[in-house]
């Protein structure tokens, strides 16, 4: 009971946290633009609906290990993360640019625990692959 | 958050000609030119990756089956998969900026790179690189 409580607290959270970088911050949707702003290092967090492709999925986490970058997996489809983001269309990724007035950055990074993780701890203390 | 597309790069080409193979990016173009208005690179790759050497093989042998051969290739950011693995390899000096504009240019630039490339292979490092992506 507790448990389901304190995750949909904390996903309304990242709702309103999500709905303020709208309003004030700078973002792009979509897979491709993703990839690009990753490449060009001006992502700050990104946010992956659950049903994301596996493959996909894997390659966003793969490419923001390189960049180290925060990613977030949103707790639920593509179609809720359209409507967080205020759109009427299905988003599948995103990428914060620019938080604007939130502090949907410094509240995420615990969530990203991602099954790369591992690697990241590898390739972050080993001087060799930086 | 960190840049992470620079030239020493291992990457994966994806598409063209050359898709499956590994290449080193050499030179980085993150915002483009006027021939080429996106992101894109220069890489240098490994067209035909050298054998598998066993114990039993005569010197002779050996040398053919580490043969190494090279391309070069301007490639769109999109088209190619980084890696986390680099190769540091000093190639600027043997592809100079105007290697691609002839096709004999590119020929004496395939032939350095593929020098290089033998030589290190030969010393046993950057395994990764000189193996064949299985897929």
């Amino acid at each position: 009971m507790v448990s389901t409580k304190k995750t949909k607290k904390t996903h309304e959270s990242i709702n309103n946290r999500l709905a303020l970088v709208m309003k004030s911050g700078k973002y792009t949707l979509g897979y491709k633009t993703v990839l690009r702003t990753l490449r060009s290092s001006k992502a700050k967090l990104i946010i992956i609906a659950n049903n994301c492709p596996p493959l996909r999925k894997s390659e966003i986490e793969y490419y923001a290990m390189l960049a180290k970058v925060g990613v977030h997996h949103f707790n639920g489809n593509n179609v809720d993360l359209g409507t967080a983001c205020g759109k009427y269309y299905r988003v599948c990724c995103l990428s914060i640019i620019d938080p604007g007035d939130s502090d949907i950055i410094k509240s995420m990074p615990g969530s990203s625990e991602t099954p790369l993780h591992g690697w990241w701890c590898i390739y972050r203390s080993n001087p060799l692959l930086v | 958050m960190v840049k992470f597309l620079k030239p020493n790069k291992a990457v994966i080409v994806l598409q063209g000609r050359f898709a499956g193979r590994k290449a080193v990016i050499v030179k980085n173009f993150d915002d483009g030119t006027r021939d080429r208005p996106y992101g894109h690179c220069l890489v240098a790759g490994i067209s035909k990756y050298p054998k598998k050497v066993i114990r039993k093989d005569s010197a002779k042998k050996t040398a053919k089956k580490s043969r190494v051969k090279a391309f070069v290739k301007v490639v769109n950011y999109n088209h190619i998969m980084p890696t986390r693995y680099t190769l540091d390899v000093d190639l600027k000096d043997a592809i100079t900026g105007d290697a691609l504009e002839s096709r004999d240019k590119k020929v004496t630039a395939c032939k350095e790179i593929k020098a290089r490339f033998e030589e290190r292979f030969k010393t046993g490092k950057n395994r990764w690189f000189f193996s064949k992506l299985r897929f």
